[in-house]
């Protein structure tokens, strides 16, 4: 039985993970008919703004023929007055099936999954879960090395606000890769160590013996927040630049889920290098989407 | 009025007592003890296969009137009070307005004896409104009836002003009450900071925000030769400061509540609001730690933290929705789910007589002479059925949970209040 939801990835088996990659490669390699999810209305309800997300789920949409309908109620609207029982009621009355949604509260997909008689697909919830960003990452990297058991990958950054570093840590530990977490304290604390995830704090130390590495975007708002003295003493630790290139094997790769602060966490040598693969990363975004709509819609239950 | 209390194991560490004894009330005072009364035309309660105990006495509850009597009223939080088995209240000042004036506080003592129902003392604000600027009247309150005073949920950041309303109201006895959590370090918290907040990706308060004020506080108390009281003690590290402050002196007492004894941070899965409280549902490592300062006598007391919200509040998202939940329906059930190898002297010692202790009201005791508020409970189980709750607050994490005891009656001041499952306001009884 596939998952009537995807909230974060291990509402995934391995097995049904596998699969959706299956299905996601097969679809890059021919694009599907566009019935397989016909008539099916669709609604992406997004809380927050999204550019790449919102555009790569529409178009998943429209490639396997569902009704499309779009709405950025904006974050206030809910939590007001209607409660997300009510709406949940109303959107299943107007005949939405699926709902894909993203809110700045971690939680909120929960929240409406539990109250709709629909699928709901969890698009990002505040700092909680951010799945097919993670699929999508994971697709990238099955592509580069073609299996999963014993990668050994580090997120570098902001661990502590970011929905991609915990959908990727759960996805990656249930495959078998070894994870490093690695970034100051006050954004990575110790707390998310755990069986088969590191933390480290020095990264010259640890980009020698990395598969991949994937740099999380750091925003200003943590210097005003307190919990960062300034984006220079950040730099000088954890950016990517040239001089830490070097220091990364030829054969491994460099992920980022965007949007990127050039200057930051990584330098314009970073985004030109051959071992960069962000293109690739929101290439597959779209077909992951695709396999995963057809997943909870059709229950395609698939041979691997 | 005669009331008999008949064929119960009374408990009473005061008395030295724990044996099968008849207690008999007489116009609103204790005035017999023995085997076998049977005296003229008293109203008899059977309280064969219970425990007599003096009256509870819950020194934290919210009866949220004035201000948001959507929630609760008097009336209503008193019928829960005695449907939980207790006979008296402490009611915390965060109601609209603010418990920080004589006039409101004597309005809150007149509702209270028009439900007729269990005792209600009422908790002074600190400062004005709750603000932590400007003192509150602490002589003046008291006058009115206060037999507290505490800000509550919102501690005064400015120590300073914290340090003159000790000194001022020193010479009351009239016991100081934090609610102790730093807000800089709770910041937007809506659960416990660890390893479960990390992977929810919520916000966490971490216990240190509990440990800085009640060390803070603690050393007020010492500057002030101020009586403290912690509330709501939720961590390990806290009952350590309370250890070192009594070993230097300072008179301080604490309570904790039945939900830090019962549970841990690990109710959010659904990311739900039903567990959400201040200070938050901690690990495992202060849970015990909690359960093992009740055995060793470091807790003093028992307080529920009763706080009353509307299902529809609750159910908001996890960011908005209201802290709190009911308490006074369960408490009996959940200490003995949460301490079972706890001695009934000591279950009434810290349900009963340290509480009235604490606040200085009478009670704690039914030695002749004393108030004749009782307690009747049993080790009976049952389970816990939110929608059935005299209190309007109908949230809690107790629901459907079975515990091993509850209240079977409760007597305030000689009359039935509670029996057979059934609130009974003191003008009916004595029609």
């Amino acid at each position: 039985m596939p998952p009537r939801s995807l909230l974060d990835v291990d509402d995934l088996s391995n097995e049904e993970l596998v699969a959706v990659l299956d299905r996601a490669v097969a679809f890059g390699d021919a694009l599907p008919s566009r019935d397989l999810l016909a008539g099916v209305p669709v609604l992406n309800l997004f809380f927050e703004a999204s550019t790449r997300t919102a555009t790569s789920f529409t178009l998943a949409e429209q490639r396997v023929g569902a009704d499309v309908i779009s709405f950025a109620p904006g974050t206030s609207s809910l939590g007001k007055g209607e409660t997300i029982a009510d709406t949940a009621l109303t959107l299943r009355g107007i005949g939405v099936r699926v709902i894909v949604v993203r809110h700045p509260e971690s939680g909120f997909a929960r929240r409406l999954a539990d109250a709709f008689d629909g699928h709901v697909i969890n698009a990002g919830d505040g700092t909680h879960a951010h799945p097919t960003q993670a699929l999508l990452d994971l697709m990238t990297l099955r592509q580069e090395f073609g299996r999963f058991d014993g990668l050994h990958v580090a997120i570098v950054g902001d661990i502590l606000h970011s929905r991609v570093a915990r959908s990727n840590i759960v996805g990656m530990r249930a495959l078998g890769i070894d994870v490093t977490l690695i970034g100051p304290p006050t954004l990575l604390p110790r707390d998310f160590a755990q069986a088969g995830v590191r933390i480290e704090r020095d990264l010259d130390a640890i980009l020698p013996r990395l598969d991949a590495v994937m740099m999380l975007r750091i925003q200003r708002e943590r210097i005003e927040a307190g919990l960062l003295p300034s984006l220079d003493d950040y730099t000088q630790r954890f950016q990517l630049n040239r001089a830490r290139l070097r220091a990364l094997r030829d054969d491994a790769v460099i992920l980022h889920p965007g949007p990127y602060n050039r200057g930051v966490e990584l330098t314009d040598e970073v985004l030109d290098d051959p071992r960069s693969r962000y293109v690739a990363q929101v290439h597959n975004g779209v077909f992951v989407r695709m396999a995963v709509l057809d997943l909870l819609v059709n229950g395609v239950p698939v041979a691997a | 009025m005669k009331t008999l209390v008949k064929g119960g194991r009374l408990v009473d560490p005061v008395q030295g007592i724990d044996a099968l004894r008849d207690v008999l009330i007489e116009n609103g005072f204790v005035t017999r003890i023995g085997e076998h009364l049977d005296p003229d035309d008293a109203r008899i309660v059977d309280a064969a296969h219970a425990i007599v105990a003096p009256g509870f006495v819950d020194m934290h509850v919210h009866l949220r009137e004035p201000g948001q009597t959507h929630k609760e009223t008097i009336a209503t939080g008193t019928a829960a009070a005695v449907a939980g088995g207790f006979a008296a209240v402490a009611c915390m000042p965060n109601t609209e307005p603010a418990l920080d004036s004589a006039a409101i506080v004597s309005e809150v003592v007149r509702r209270a004896d028009a439900a007729g129902l269990a005792r209600v003392y009422p908790v002074g604000a600190i400062t004005r409104a709750r603000a932590g600027r400007e003192l509150a009247p602490y002589h003046l309150l008291a006058d009115a009836g206060c037999v507290a005073f505490s800000d509550d949920g919102s501690t005064p950041r400015d120590a300073r002003v914290l340090r003159h309303a000790a000194r001022y109201a020193a010479d009351l006895p009239t016991v100081f009450i934090s609610h102790c959590e730093d807000p800089d370090l709770k910041g937007d918290a809506v659960m416990n900071e660890g390893a479960a907040s990390v992977r929810l990706g919520l916000d966490g308060a971490p216990g240190l925000a509990e440990d800085v004020i009640v060390a803070r506080d603690l050393l007020i108390a010492a500057d002030a030769e101020k009586a403290w009281h912690i509330a709501h003690v939720s961590t390990a590290t806290s009952l350590d400061l309370i250890r070192w402050a009594r070993s230097r002196g300072v008179q301080v007492t604490c309570e904790v509540t039945p939900h830090h004894l019962v549970f841990v941070d690990d109710r959010f899965d659904d990311y739900r609001a039903d567990s959400k409280v201040n200070p938050p549902l901690r690990g495992s490592h202060d849970r015990d730690a909690l359960r093992a300062g009740v055995l060793d006598g470091t807790i003093d007391a028992l307080a529920t933290d009763h706080a009353p919200h509307g299902l529809d509040e609750k159910a908001q998202l996890l960011s908005v929705a209201p802290v709190g939940f009911s308490g006074l329906e369960v408490a009996v059930g959940a200490y003995a789910l949460a301490l079972p190898g706890l001695p009934l002297a000591r279950f009434v010692e810290l349900l009963s007589v340290n509480p009235a202790r604490i606040l200085g009201v009478p009670g704690g005791t039914l030695g002749v002479g004393s108030p004749g508020d009782v307690t009747i409970f049993a080790d009976r189980p049952w389970t816990v059925d939110a929608r059935l709750f005299r209190s309007k607050g109908r949230n809690t994490p107790f629901d459907g949970m079975t515990l091993p005891r509850r209240a079977v009656a409760t007597i305030v001041e000689g009359a039935v209040v509670f029996e057979h499952g059934r609130v009974l306001p003191r003008e009916d009884v004595t029609a």
